[in-house]
């Protein structure tokens, strides 16, 4: 882990311990980031602006359950954030899923890897999507991105809803074997 | 579910399929109660995670207006700005002649260590400070009569030339620094009256620090342990 996340992973330790100065110190550290991710979900800035002072309330009072795993901290900051504007792009209809995805990530059980775990080599990432089709490959990225749902990428690629989610499962596998390899 | 066994396949396409929000509202519930109780599904989630959030390297960083901050503090620590310059002593209410008095009584403690201190016979609380991998333990006991915390280190020590220094979090306050752990295994530290109440439901844990201890008044360092303080 590069020593900026390792400094990441310090502040959120020193925030489970209510340390407003490394509060302070991660704000501005990440906020561009994770205003730039909320960005991406939602158009509307003032919006946004509202989501990103959710993220960092969450962030503060979530802290004493983030655990050191090995996985990046700015994942669990990134997925935060992202969730949080996903929760209010779809908030007419009721999601929690947020919340239980945060504490997931904050405490992910150790275990056997059922794949490779390699946070520094982006570009494997971006080797599998190169394996994928590359409307597939898109749809994953505006899932992850623009927070769009299996109703928004049918309509987006003009195919049936199950058409969708069956080119998208099988993306995932696809993935699932190239990141393993 | 139970019952069946899981296509490991089929669990990481609905891990994948959940990380990325698509999960349509009909499942969803169910794999989170899934999520609940499978550490295994709960790690899939994690890593696939991981994966996806190399996208957000493309995502160009916005700097948000800076009243967001402002209010962010407003919200978490009531203040109506952020107070740069305020000392962390300040904020949590200890007057300057509470800070002399509490590094006074430090010190008187620390000279008490020479002699050998002794765990209380009837402790009022206890806490069990430790590293997730136990690669850091330290018991403490308090003894209400002599307003005394004993300290024993079990395992572990300071790197070289730092020091861990052990901190009391009550609620939602800033910690409060009770001392640096001397090189000794045992040691006794004087716990000021307006830290005494502080000790029943909270939490020790001790950092890392450079040595003699935190310069600034707040853990700076890595925090190594925690133990929730438990009536023994």
């Amino acid at each position: 882990m590069s020593s900026e996340l390792q400094e990441i992973e310090n502040l959120i330790a020193r925030m489970a311990l209510k340390d407003r100065a490394a509060f302070r110190n991660l704000y501005s550290r990440t906020s561009a980031k994770l205003f730039g991710v909320i960005l991406r979900v939602l158009d509307d800035r003032a919006e946004a602006e509202d989501v990103l002072q959710d993220v960092y309330v969450k962030i503060w009072n979530n802290a004493d359950r983030y655990r050191a795993n090995g996985l990046s901290p700015m994942t669990w900051l990134i997925s935060i954030a992202r969730n949080a504007a996903i929760d209010r792009k779809r908030r007419a209809r009721h999601s929690t899923s947020g919340d239980v995805l945060t504490a997931t990530l904050a405490d992910p059980a150790p275990g056997p890897e059922t794949m490779a775990i390699r946070a520094s080599e982006r570009n494997r990432l971006d080797g599998c999507f190169g394996e994928l089709d590359h409307q597939h490959a898109d749809a994953v990225r505006r899932a992850y991105l623009e927070g769009d749902t299996y109703a928004e990428l049918a309509e987006r690629y003009n195919v049936p809803l199950n058409t969708m989610r069956t080119w998208l499962r099988r993306s995932l596998l696809k993935l699932r074997e190239c990141l393993s390899r | 579910m139970s019952g069946t066994t899981p296509d490991p396949n089929d669990d990481v396409v609905l891990a994948g399929e959940y990380t990325l929000s698509l999960l349509p509202e009909e499942e969803l519930a169910a794999f989170e109660a899934r999520l609940a109780s499978e550490p295994a599904l709960r790690r899939i989630c994690a890593i696939w995670a991981e994966e996806f959030s190399g996208f957000a390297d493309d995502v160009k960083p916005v700097t948000p207006p800076e009243d967001v901050q402002t209010r962010v503090e407003m919200r978490l620590f009531g203040e109506s700005a952020p107070e740069r310059r305020t000392g962390l002593w300040q904020r949590f209410g200890l007057t300057g002649l509470a800070v002399a008095v509490l590094a006074v009584l430090l010190f008187v403690s620390s000279d008490l260590l020479d002699q050998g201190p002794l765990p209380p016979e009837t402790p009022a609380y206890t806490a069990e400070v430790a590293a997730e991998d136990r690669s850091l333990v330290v018991e403490a006991a308090y003894d209400a009569e002599n307003a005394e915390l004993y300290v024993e280190r079990l395992a572990g020590e300071a790197a070289e030339g730092r020091s861990l220094e052990l901190w009391l979090i009550a609620g939602e306050n800033a910690p409060v620094s009770l001392g640096v752990l001397p090189p000794d295994e045992r040691a006794l530290f004087t716990v000021t009256p307006e830290l005494q109440e502080a000790l029943s439901g909270g939490v020790l844990a001790i950092s890392d620090e450079p040595e003699g201890g935190s310069p600034t008044g707040a853990p700076t360092g890595a925090v190594l342990a925690t133990g929730p303080i438990t009536d023994a």
